[in-house]
């Protein structure tokens, strides 16, 4: 196995244990905390291709993940903390509305 | 000259007018046209039947009148067939039905609805001549079930009253009983012959080969047919029932006309009759077992009309007698006859009752004699005529009868002959009996009915006295020799024609024996016939009971119909398996629907393990499928 | 096996752990540690990779912005709550089976490919900051632009996300 196929694994695995948390673990803020898990791991497979072949535009769309990561987490975090000062709770048990 | 579509088409112009704007305009307008068109078709049958006569009687007027389809390349067409028979029963029909037309302005002056009653009867008109002018047999069954349909609106007439409109009902459902065997019959000789046309259908039969069919067979199938529309055994028990309606109709409909269809069809088809033996053998045996039952219970009925209703299927039972036996012109002239006698007895009741302000029973009447006199005259020559009394027409007619029951060869027997001049016999002694009752006896009418008995009006009385006169002098004209040469008469066996002379004599005789018995037990009132049916009450309640028949027929045909199409189609087959199919649909909806939405927990997370096996899924496909 | 080999595979497996070890974890404090820790063993791939601008902007930017403010906001609410108590939810089952079989599907088609990237002749474009600054604002200068509009947007909805929560709850 070479150094590829070791990050790109690398990659698979932390993309699918990001997915996993954030279907079992019930607090909101760690929720949140496995998507930035889960984009770490698509950063690393973009920068293991980018450097691979030798090309900028992977580098630049990891640059361009930074931002947005940025963006979103300072979204998300207010609306969390609007919400749990609602229901009192961090529990995402607590949030199915949609129920029905 | 379209004359013959003139003919059947006149009354249902009277139909239409009277029907669409009749009681707009007013009870003159109605008269004039109800009646006055009636008169024209009878004119016109009148002049159709001159020209008839012009081209030497042989040769008959066929019109086609319209093509009413094409299959293939069978077409069906709507056409007239004009010869002596049908000549007799068009003037009968239009004739008698003018008369009860002009009768009828007198006597449903007072009714609310006098157009629609006006309407109804040309309506009937129409449909009786589609009948017996039509030469294909679905020209014919198109009136048959338009007299049908007639004969229910007529009926049911006065329909607020429930049970009337119940009679009108029995009348139609048992009409249709007999209809399927006619379908059957007419379904049978078009799959052998392919035509539906009666006089070709009787060439076929006459011709040099015979089809392939078994002529008894339709016989029987046709005969069912006229057995519902003529009231024979079994399908009789509408007639009774029908004496609900207005008396003109019961006149018109259940006395000269509608019930003489079946007659008229087997006098028509005669060629497959003269081919089936077994068929003729069970008409005659029908008829004259007919004839005696209803007789019998005749003898016993209270009710004016009821005792003419059952008077009515004993003679149509003489009918068939005459016809079981080959003697078809005796048959129509019988028909004739009994069209005159019976049209003024019914118009006659009806005068009574009209008299009795609504009385029917005869057991309050009595003494009417010297009251209603014209009444009373007229009823008593019709009276006489159909007792058989010479030389009235019913004489002429019901000997004849009785002699080809005796003697002739395709049927004729003693016992045939013994049962209907017993049947003759007692024929006479029921009608004597309700003249008695009802005009000689003294009055046993309550005193305020008695206060107010009047003679009908001119309208009323002037057809009475027509119809007795024809009941008088009309079988002189000898019908069967008229009617020879397309319905030919019986062979009478050679060894018995010694016994015509004698015969005769013996007709006459129980024609006086029938009067002589009715004074005798009747003469003075009630008193000797209620001893009489005190000394055999079992015997009388069966015969006032109207053997049961009625009740049979509810408990063999109805009570079971109504459980099955009540529990059965009712309860399983609509409510469990239709609503039940449909209520199972709705609920086998709702169960998925609240099921599958089970997947709506409302928890993110879960929705998420969703979208990640749906992923995988696809993933999984992609990778294998290339 | 040489020194390289062995620093990438301890990088690796700091990624790894640290993932494991915020599936775990019960206090969403070690949570952030754990993931801090992730972030920055990724970084250290990232240097040995070559591509410096990116490891230095994921230690600035992830580590030092994001998971600060994340650290920040746990410190201040209340975690104690049922989620403390029971950390998983009812998707348990199901999540570490799609999970599993996630793994396998990919890691399957991951080993099928094999190689199949093309190695670059020679590393051709540099990874160090100037020259990729350089690169990156004169192709990709449009991308920049947008990535700001898309900060500004996100700062508007903070601020009216926090608003509008101040009017609720007030």
């Amino acid at each position: 196995m070479d150094r590829t196929q070791l990050l790109l694994g690398v990659s698979i695995a932390l993309f699918t244990l990001g997915l996993v948390g954030v279907m079992i673990r019930r607090n909101a803020l760690v929720m949140l905390m496995c998507m930035e898990l889960m984009l770490n791991g698509v950063i690393l497979s973009l920068v293991t291709f980018s450097q691979q072949t030798a090309t900028l535009s992977g580098a630049v769309l990891v640059f361009l993940i930074f931002v947005v990561a940025a963006a979103e987490i300072g979204i998300a975090i207010p609306i969390v903390l609007l919400l749990s000062r609602q229901r009192r709770t961090l529990d995402v048990e607590a949030y199915a509305s949609l129920k029905g | 000259m379209n004359l013959l579509t003139v003919i059947v088409v006149l009354p249902l112009l009277g139909f239409l007018l009277n029907g669409l704007v009749g009681a707009r305009i007013g009870k003159s307008f109605v008269s004039a046209v109800g009646c006055g068109l009636p008169i024209l078709a009878f004119l016109a049958a009148a002049r159709s039947l001159l020209l008839l006569q012009a081209g030497g009687g042989e040769q008959p007027l066929i019109e086609v009148a319209y093509t009413w389809a094409t299959i293939g390349d069978r077409t069906f067409d709507i056409a007239f067939y004009f010869d002596r028979l049908s000549a007799v029963m068009a003037l009968i029909v239009t004739g008698v039905g003018s008369l009860i037309h002009i009768y009828s302005t007198g006597y449903m002056q007072d009714d609310a609805s006098y157009a629609r009653y006006f309407a109804y009867l040309n309506l009937f008109l129409f449909f009786m001549l589609l009948l017996v002018l039509g030469r294909s047999l679905l020209v014919c069954f198109v009136g048959w079930e338009g007299v049908g349909l007639a004969s229910y609106l007529l009926i049911g007439f006065w329909f607020e009253d429930p049970a009337k409109a119940a009679a009108g009902k029995k009348a139609f459902v048992t009409n249709r009983i007999g209809d399927a065997g006619f379908l059957l019959g007419m379904f049978l000789l078009y799959h052998t012959l392919g035509t539906f046309e009666m006089d070709r259908i009787n060439a076929a039969f006459m011709g040099p080969v015979l089809p392939a069919v078994s002529a008894s067979l339709v016989g029987i199938l046709l005969f069912i047919g006229a057995t519902g529309k003529s009231a024979q055994i079994p399908l009789h028990v509408w007639l009774p029932d029908a004496m609900a309606g207005p008396t003109p109709v019961s006149a018109l409909i259940h006395a000269a006309t509608m019930v003489t269809a079946g007659v008229y069809l087997v006098a028509r088809l005669n060629g497959i009759y003269q081919h089936a033996p077994e068929a003729s053998h069970v008409i005659a045996v029908v008829g004259v077992m007919t004839a005696f039952f209803a007789a019998t219970i005749a003898i016993v009925q209270t009710d004016i009309k009821k005792v003419l209703a059952y008077s009515t299927i004993s003679q149509l039972g003489f009918m068939f007698v005459a016809l079981g036996v080959g003697a078809y012109g005796v048959a129509v002239f019988h028909l004739y006859t009994h069209a005159f006698f019976k049209a003024c007895l019914f118009l006659g009741a009806g005068s009574v009752i009209h008299a009795m302000s609504g009385e029917q029973d005869i057991r309050r009447m009595g003494g009417l004699a010297k009251r209603i006199p014209i009444t009373f005259v007229t009823f008593a020559v019709a009276t006489a005529a159909i007792a058989g009394i010479p030389p009235l027409a019913g004489f002429f007619s019901k000997d004849e009868i009785l002699w080809f029951a005796f003697a002739s060869e395709s049927g004729g027997s003693t016992l045939l002959w013994a049962v209907a001049s017993f049947t003759a016999l007692m024929t006479a002694f029921y009608m004597f009996r309700l003249l008695w009752l009802t005009f000689l006896t003294p009055s046993r009418m309550s005193h305020a009915t008695e206060h107010h008995v009047h003679e009908s009006p001119l309208s009323m009385t002037g057809v009475l006295i027509v119809l007795a006169v024809l009941s008088a002098i009309g079988g002189f004209f000898s019908i069967p020799h008229f009617l020879e040469p397309l319905l030919p008469m019986p062979v009478a066996h050679h060894e018995l024609e010694h016994f015509e002379k004698p015969l005769v004599v013996f007709s006459v005789v129980l024609g006086l024996a029938g009067l002589a018995a009715a004074i005798l037990v009747y003469g003075k009132g009630l008193a000797r016939g209620d001893a009489l049916a005190a000394r055999f009450p079992r015997l009388h309640r069966l015969l006032s009971g109207k053997y049961f028949v009625d009740e049979l027929y509810q408990a063999m045909l109805g009570r079971p119909l109504n459980w099955i199409s009540d529990r059965i189609f009712l309860g399983v087959g609509d409510r469990f398996l239709i609503d039940g199919s449909l209520h199972g649909m709705v609920a086998l909806a709702q169960r998925t629907a609240g099921r599958l939405s089970r997947v709506e927990t409302g928890s993110l997370q879960f929705y998420v393990a969703l979208a990640v096996a749906g992923a995988i899924g696809c993933l999984a496909w992609m990778w294998r499928h290339g | 096996m040489n020194l390289d080999s062995l620093l990438l595979l301890f990088f690796a497996g700091g990624a790894l752990l640290g993932g494991v070890l915020m599936l775990i974890a019960r206090h969403p404090m070690r949570v952030a540690l754990a993931l801090i820790c992730s972030m920055l063993s990724l970084a250290g791939i990232y240097a040995m990779l070559g591509v410096h601008v990116i490891a230095v902007f994921q230690v600035l930017i992830y580590v030092g912005a994001v998971m600060v403010f994340m650290v920040y906001v746990i410190m201040l609410l209340d975690v104690r709550d049922p989620s403390f108590l029971r950390r998983y939810s009812h998707a348990l089952v199901p999540g570490v089976v799609s999970g599993v079989l996630l793994v396998a599907v990919l890691g399957y088609a991951v080993l099928q490919a094999g190689g199949a990237v093309a190695p670059a002749a020679e590393p051709g474009t540099s990874y160090l900051i100037q020259p990729f600054s350089v690169e990156f604002l004169q192709t990709y200068w449009l991308h920049f632009e947008l990535t700001s509009v898309l900060l500004v947007a996100a700062v508007v909805a903070a601020i009216a996300v926090i608003k509008g929560g101040r009017r609720n709850d007030g």
